[in-house]
């Protein structure tokens, strides 16, 4: 991959977070308003649950886009790195999920 | 877990603020102010302050790294080799947080930031440049433009070894003490493998995301995360970040560089003080 396809990489990651991280603050923000202002609510609760959920998913969508990148471009030694980045997070899911059995 | 008030979230909001505008100007997630405050001053439980913490410097680090897009200051290849040395000792470091007695790691992290901090100002006027524009670069150099030099700074990256340690003990203590683990990579980054500060800083603010992801996605399993609160973080230090880039893109290095190890001394004592004896 050359300098020019890792720059192009780099503004389509840019669009990604800036998309994920507008998205999570208007559904936090929304939420906190209305909590705020009238009480907690379902509403609110979901919208701040979005949110939350929302903003974690951000960088493991920056990663997951990454991976697909360097996957077109044949380059095997970041399809693997971003992968194992990828195998982390899904790992500290799994013991997320095992926290919330206990 | 804390009693969310409306005095409570405009508190944090307020607390998420400066931090933010901070981290912003330190290249770090803001998150080495936010847990004190939390933690000392409003009394959360530590795994409480990380959780919250921890949301605010994933949303920093996405903001960040969204404007910096297309800057070149971000070495993309170096961030993603590191991440997988912190998103691994995050994940380590967020299973150990529900475990660990957390004054242990405390302490360590008060001598580590001083140690940092000392290094830093060790370093003040050195310069990780090389001067020729046309040098050959390998894979995981880099090359950016520099509105206060008004040139190209090329640099390659030395010693990939120590910042894949670095990556892996800053992760790790990003997760237990919800911080983004800028301030240990940071300097490494710059101090040692060759990187310039700047750069050093938006490549630490990219990776940060994910390491802060797999540390908060545990903690909110834990059912640790109070979301009302970490919005209110969240949203304050976005609104901070904001402003701490506008202060940022005039600061010099070298004034970065010195506040930077004040912040480092500061968060040392008020760890060692949250220890105990």
């Amino acid at each position: 991959m050359s300098a020019r396809t890792d720059s192009r990489l780099e503004r389509l990651l840019g669009r990604v977070l800036l998309f994920g991280v507008t998205t999570s603050s208007v559904f936090l923000g929304v939420g906190l308003a209305l909590s705020f202002v009238s009480g907690w609510s379902h509403l609110a609760g979901v919208l701040l649950t979005s949110g939350l959920i929302v903003l974690m998913a951000t960088p493991v969508a920056r990663v997951v886009v990454s991976a697909a990148q360097y996957l077109v471009a044949r380059d095997w030694v970041f399809v693997a790195l971003t992968t194992t980045v990828l195998v982390e997070l899904l790992a500290s899911l799994v013991a997320a999920l095992y926290g919330r059995r206990l | 877990m804390p009693v969310v008030t409306r005095a409570l979230v405009l508190i944090i909001f307020g607390a998420g603020a400066v931090a933010g505008s901070l981290g912003a100007l330190l290249g770090v997630g803001g998150g080495v102010f936010l847990v004190p405050v939390l933690n000392l001053a409003l009394n959360f439980p530590i795994t409480a302050a990380a959780a919250i913490s921890l949301t605010t410097v994933i949303a920093t680090s996405s903001s960040v790294s969204a404007r910096r897009a297309g800057q070149q200051l971000i070495n993309l290849r170096l961030g993603m080799v590191l991440e997988v040395a912190t998103a691994a000792g995050s994940l380590l470091g967020g299973v150990t947080a529900q475990m660990l007695a957390p004054a242990t790691v405390q302490k360590m992290f008060g001598v580590v930031s001083a140690i940092v901090a000392i290094l830093m100002i060790g370093r003040l006027d050195r310069r990780n440049v090389i001067r020729d524009p046309s040098a050959d670069l390998g894979l995981l150099s880099g090359r950016y433009y520099e509105d206060e030099s008004g040139g190209t700074v090329t640099y390659h990256v030395k010693r990939l070894p120590v910042a894949l340690v670095a990556s892996f003990v800053a992760g790790n203590v990003s997760s237990l003490l919800g911080i983004g683990g800028g301030v240990i990579k940071v300097p490494v980054l710059n101090a040692w493998c060759g990187v310039p500060l700047r750069a050093a800083a938006a490549t630490s603010a990219f990776m940060i995301g994910v390491t802060a992801t797999a540390g908060a996605v545990i903690y909110y399993g834990h059912g640790q995360l109070v979301p009302a609160l970490a919005a209110a973080a969240v949203i304050g230090v976005q609104l901070g970040t904001w402003g701490g880039i506008r202060l940022g893109a005039r600061a010099s290095a070298r004034w970065l560089k010195l506040l930077m190890a004040i912040v480092l001394f500061v968060a040392a004592a008020l760890m060692f003080v949250r220890a105990g004896p």
